[in-house]
């Protein structure tokens, strides 16, 4: 029988470099611990590659066979233990590295939220390539699944008993539930993961910039800084044509791209005129033209980046960065004015 | 003893050195209690949402949006921000021709703050130009807070659709003046022949 190659990206949500699979004579086994028979991702390899898949659940397969696991966990125990053994992993549910055995699951080895359509035939010269990388890491592993083997044989061996395993395949109402419950599950790791994704953001950038504005509230505040800084500023923001007067200003192309990075200066600008606001300094009203006053510079620091994120070509780049620059000049006070007249909404 | 000038002048930079760094505690500890609980759940919600639809479906959207003027600046810009969130929102440019790309910039990179007044999400390591303005409104007069957080929405809406107009019409002009006619009448062919970079299968 001729193996082919496969490549498996991450989905949407998921983790990991990608794997590239080629099956051998040893290693023929897609390994399916997803419940309810092989699971269509495993089959779907199988399929490709011209290896066998295989139900981890009711077949005990040695891992000397084994090419590759697919699982549904997003959880802590199938999650790490195949990582842990340094067997390829494929987790149908999205989901990064978590659980006790989370330092085994490395990207390398790892791959999460697969589906059907992330799985692709590899053509010859790139499975070359692969094949190479492939006999390195079984080498790696032929070491690693001595020790585990042990091990293994239990865990693989509990496994089979599980409730829901059983029930599934009986069909009727049970496998009904089976079925649903398994939704729940991919609902709850989708949540969970985008928890974690959620906290690694505030924690990588929201809490430090809370605190870089805390701090500098509070100096701003308690030297009285914050009073000159109102006296001089409120002049220009308290009355239509000074905002319009600061919008023009922070648009010239000179000084937009200098005020852009990373809204620093609009959102230091937009804390001191919310304290006036709130002190009662400035009409409310003031509040949503202000938006667009301190705002005009927005991403002009960043075109060129931007654009290219476009995939832009150099000439577009080029026209684009002097269009954008300006076209602020004038788009910046009209947005004052659009908001100054829909502020009488307010 | 506390009579001495140097005594006192200790205790006095004492007193404020503390005094300082509490007063930037509590507007520190201000701003983790009042935004962050809403953030996290949100995007926790916003996360996962994402996930749900796919990325293809948001694709689809995308390219549908693209195609006239009106959606391709209001549409467009919104879509990629809430479902890809700065900056990797302005990766959906490479669906469009070559000379509405900076006009899509200018429009989307312009949403990134008003947006954040629904959907905090969007762009969440910015979120002070809204937070910084609203937060004194909710002070002052906090029954205006949500009519303000939706004019911002809106009005912002109309000042993309304004931007991206004027840019694009700009950005002919310039193309005319520089004289690369030649150049982008090349790209448009490309793209009317189906080569849209990043779309390869």
């Amino acid at each position: 029988m001729s193996y082919q190659t496969v490549k498996i990206v991450k989905g949407s949500g998921g983790w990991g470099d990608g794997l590239v699979l080629t099956p051998t004579d040893e290693r023929h086994v897609v390994l399916s611990v997803t419940g309810g028979g092989v699971h269509p991702v495993a089959a779907k390899i199988a399929e490709l590659t011209g290896a066998e898949a295989i139900d981890g659940f009711n077949t005990h397969v040695p891992d000397e066979e084994v090419m590759a696991v697919v699982i549904n966990c997003g959880g802590t125990a199938r999650i790490g233990v195949y990582p842990k053994k340094r067997l390829p992993t494929i987790d149908i549910y999205p989901g990064s590295p978590t659980g006790p055995l989370a330092q085994f699951i490395t990207p390398d080895i790892f791959v999460s939220d697969v589906g059907i359509k992330q799985i692709s035939l590899v053509d010859e010269a790139t499975a070359a390539a692969a094949a190479s990388a492939a006999a390195q890491t079984q080498s790696k592993e032929g070491g690693a699944s001595d020790q585990s083997s042990t091990t293994t044989a239990t865990a693989t061996q509990e496994r089979p008993k599980t409730v829901s395993q059983t029930q599934a395949e009986k069909g009727g109402l049970m496998s009904w539930v089976v079925r649903f419950g398994n939704f729940i599950g991919y609902v709850i790791n989708t949540l969970l993961s985008s928890g974690r994704q959620a906290l690694q953001i505030i924690l990588q950038t929201v809490l430090p910039f809370m605190a870089y504005v805390g701090l500098l509230i509070g100096i701003v505040n308690y030297t009285g800084i914050s009073q000159v800084l109102a006296n001089s500023v409120t002049p220009l923001a308290s009355n239509p044509l000074g905002l319009l007067l600061l919008s023009f200003i922070v648009a010239i192309p000179v000084l937009s791209p200098i005020l852009g990075p990373g809204a620093a200066i609009a959102q230091v600008v937009g804390v001191l005129m919310g304290t006036q606001i709130g002190a009662g300094a400035l009409p409310v009203q003031y509040a949503l033209p202000t938006l667009f006053a301190i705002d005009g510079q927005v991403g002009c620091d960043f075109i060129p980046v931007g654009l290219s994120l476009g995939e832009a070509k150099p000439e577009t780049v080029s026209v684009g960065v002097s269009a954008v620059l300006f076209t602020r000049m004038v788009t910046s006070p009209i947005a004052v004015a659009i908001a100054y007249l829909a502020s009488f909404l307010l | 003893m506390g009579d001495n000038p140097v005594m006192r002048g200790i205790s006095w930079f004492a007193e404020h050195f503390i005094g300082l760094f509490n007063e930037s505690a509590t507007q520190f500890a201000g701003l983790v209690t009042g935004i962050l609980p809403l953030l996290m759940v949100m995007l926790t919600a916003m996360y996962a949402i994402t996930t749900w639809i796919g990325e293809e479906r948001v694709t689809r959207a995308i390219q549908w949006a693209g195609r006239w003027a009106v959606t391709r600046y209001t549409v467009m810009p919104f879509l990629a921000m809430l479902l890809l969130t700065n900056p990797m929102a302005y990766t959906f440019g490479r669906f469009l021709p070559e000379r509405y790309k900076p006009a899509f910039y200018d429009s989307t990179v312009s949403f990134c703050h008003p947006i954040t007044a629904l959907f905090p999400h969007a762009n969440a390591g910015e979120i002070f130009v809204w937070a910084g303005v609203s937060a004194g409104v909710m002070q002052a007069a906090p029954d205006k807070y949500a009519t303000l957080a939706v004019l911002y929405f809106m009005v912002g809406l109309i000042v993309i659709l304004i931007r991206g107009i004027a840019t694009q019409w700009m950005t002919g002009v310039l193309i005319k003046r520089g004289g690369h006619e030649e150049t982008f009448k090349r790209y448009d062919e490309a793209y009317a022949e189906g080569k849209i970079q990043g779309v390869a299968e």
